[in-house]
């Protein structure tokens, strides 16, 4: 186990089981000439594999979907570990787009996205330190809280 | 038109002879004209071996009018799987305009896709495959990209689809 996968289970975190899409499109792309990993857009599930949903501003308090969005990035960590075979690997988490399904007049979104955020300092250090944007979305696939994708620097 | 030099050994030796080009023509497709933005930004900038295509809409209609609706209200989930399709070929309509060779094309890295649809509306995947679909079928394996489905609110000109695309080009 390398030292981040060992980072993650001292924090008491657990990687979910990374899910390959159904569809014509795949979880990461790793461009090896520019040492970065593109993600699909994530979403939080249950433990039971099935869909966390609601949406901020109506149904969800921000705690919560401060908890999808760490869910969210534990489903990232899991693909990122598929693609890269060892998450010591990454050399630095550039840049993170969480998309929150929200009313209109919910402002909270970075309230939200620190739980990915927040994730990936616990687990990655400094070298987790991102770019950042966090928006409201109209809506999400299958009324999902939040939506996250990141790109990352590999070495 | 040379044969790919990167061809994945997943593919069939006809699939590897066979360029983008001759795919689209096998499809029997045509691509649109590509359209360049009227303000101060610019299709796509190249940078790093990674091509970065600005948002695209739908072509016109024969009726030269750009569709415009929302998905799941004025269009149906297949009718948006087409507009996503269309928008498809309109993202490589641009890149055959800026690289001269769908053949530098080494892999459709990602698309940011946004669905136009109603705060209920939760089959954005389902509209964004018309996309994803044409990629593979045009590109092989080096279509299969990253991608997020997203619904928005609303859109420029209320097009029912935006994509936006990250490729990897060869020099």
């Amino acid at each position: 186990m390398g030292s981040i996968e060992e980072r993650i289970a001292s924090l008491g975190y657990t990687l979910p089981d990374a899910a390959a899409p159904v569809a014509n499109y795949v979880s990461t792309v790793s461009v090896e000439g520019a040492g970065l990993v593109f993600t699909s857009g994530h979403v939080p599930r249950n433990a039971d594999g099935s869909f966390v949903t609601g949406r901020l501003g109506d149904d969800l308090t921000i705690e919560q979907g401060y908890e999808a969005a760490r869910n969210v990035g534990l489903a990232l960590l899991a693909s990122l570990k598929v693609e890269l075979g060892d998450l010591d690997r990454v050399s630095r988490v550039v840049k993170v787009l969480c998309m929150v399904n929200c009313t209109s007049d919910f402002a909270d979104q970075p309230a939200v996205a620190n739980g990915a955020s927040d994730l990936m300092v616990e687990v990655f250090g400094d070298k987790g330190r991102h770019a950042r944007s966090a928006v409201g979305m109209g809506s999400l696939p299958a009324n999902v809280p939040v939506e996250v994708e990141m790109v990352v620097e590999v070495s | 038109m040379g044969s790919r030099l990167h061809g994945n050994d997943d593919k069939t030796q006809e699939e590897q002879l066979s360029t983008p080009e001759e795919r689209l023509e096998e499809l029997g497709i045509e691509l649109p004209r590509p359209q360049r933005p009227v303000a101060n930004y610019v299709s796509a900038v190249e940078t790093g071996g990674l091509f970065f295509a600005a948002g695209a809409g739908p072509p016109p209609g024969p009726d030269g009018a750009i569709p415009s609706g929302k998905v799941g209200l004025d269009f149906t989930v297949e009718e948006g799987y087409e507009h996503a399709r269309s928008v498809g070929l309109v993202q490589i309509a641009r890149l055959k305009d800026e690289l001269g060779d769908l053949g530098r094309v080494k892999r459709i890295v990602k698309l940011l896709a946004m669905v136009n649809c109603p705060p209920d509306f939760d089959q954005h995947p389902a509209v964004v495959n018309g996309c994803s679909d044409l990629l593979v079928e045009v590109f092989g394996d080096a279509g299969r990209h990253a991608r997020s489905a997203v619904g928005m609110s609303s859109l420029p000109f209320e097009i029912p689809v935006e994509i936006e695309m990250i490729v990897e080009v060869a020099g």
